[in-house]
């Protein structure tokens, strides 16, 4: 081949693979939005599961709530916020290529995590009657029953959470993630804050809004 | 720590903070004021904190670097 239709067969490969890398880039950026929105359509459909139950705490409550004990809930609200600040920590260091602070910060949100799960389990579900005493059962009436269903269906969404903290630390322990490519982490952290704001309007409901009755 | 990164910490906490303190608001507000709206009205202020900062629902409609 000919020095010019050499210099030409390079220039085209050459242009062929810049081509090829923008390509790419625009196929994982239309992946990344496409995920993004895939998930954020989820939290939709997951609104309305909780939307129902919120309405059905007015509907059955009214202007009343059962006698919830104020301190614990004032305290797993306080632990379910420190650990949204621990994970957005973690997918910030992530975001930054501190490995280190994203290992600690993931771990920190699932035993966060954790202890607002035991917390609502043993002081509001009672379930060592010998620690701690609840003041309804599922079954004891509208309050109760309404109670539970709320609470249940969100440690439902803490327990998933917590497993999907732990499997995405272990995957970053692997070094599946980088700064420049870390779907994982993202979606878990704001998975993990959606767990949150949905407390944040439970906590409210459960706890603070009506007169208690005895 | 570069300065980026610390500055993105810094963010983080300083909502964390601001949600701690509207938090804090809500236990007295339902204590002194009894009021379902001012109760309601300060989760939506903290709701729309988190949607913003911690799970950035901005970059739904955003075009930015992938990653």
């Amino acid at each position: 081949m000919s020095a010019v239709a050499e210099q030409i067969a390079a220039h085209g490969v050459a242009h062929g693979a810049d081509t090829h890398d923008v390509h790419d880039t625009h196929d994982a950026k239309e992946q990344l939005r496409n995920n993004r929105l895939g998930l954020w359509l989820f939290f939709v459909s997951e609104a309305f599961l909780f939307g129902g139950l919120l309405a059905t705490r007015f509907y059955l409550w009214g202007e009343t709530r059962p006698p919830v004990d104020q301190i614990v809930g004032l305290i797993v609200t306080s632990v379910l916020l420190v650990s949204s600040l621990s994970m957005k920590l973690a997918e910030t260091a992530m975001e930054n290529g501190d490995r280190r602070t994203f290992s600690i910060g993931m771990i920190v949100t699932a035993i966060l995590g954790m202890v607002f799960l035991f917390g609502v389990m043993i002081f509001e579900w009672g379930i060592f009657p010998s620690i701690y005493k609840a003041h309804e059962t599922p079954w004891d009436n509208v309050y109760g029953a309404v109670v539970f269903a709320m609470t249940g269906m969100h440690a439902l969404h803490v327990i998933s959470g917590v497993i999907f903290i732990l499997i995405v630390w272990n995957l970053g322990r692997k070094g599946h993630f980088s700064s420049d490519s870390h779907w994982g982490v993202e979606s878990c952290a704001i998975y993990w804050h959606y767990v949150d704001l949905v407390w944040i309007f439970f906590y409210p409901a459960l706890y603070l809004i009506g007169t208690p009755v005895h | 720590m570069n300065e980026k990164r610390a500055a993105a910490y810094r963010a983080s906490v300083t909502v964390g903070l601001v949600l701690a303190v509207l938090t804090i608001l809500e236990y007295f507000a339902a204590i002194y004021l009894h009021s379902t709206v001012v109760l309601f009205l300060l989760a939506l202020f903290k709701a729309v904190a988190v949607l913003n900062y911690f799970m950035h629902v901005s970059r739904l409609w955003r075009t930015e670097e992938g990653h």
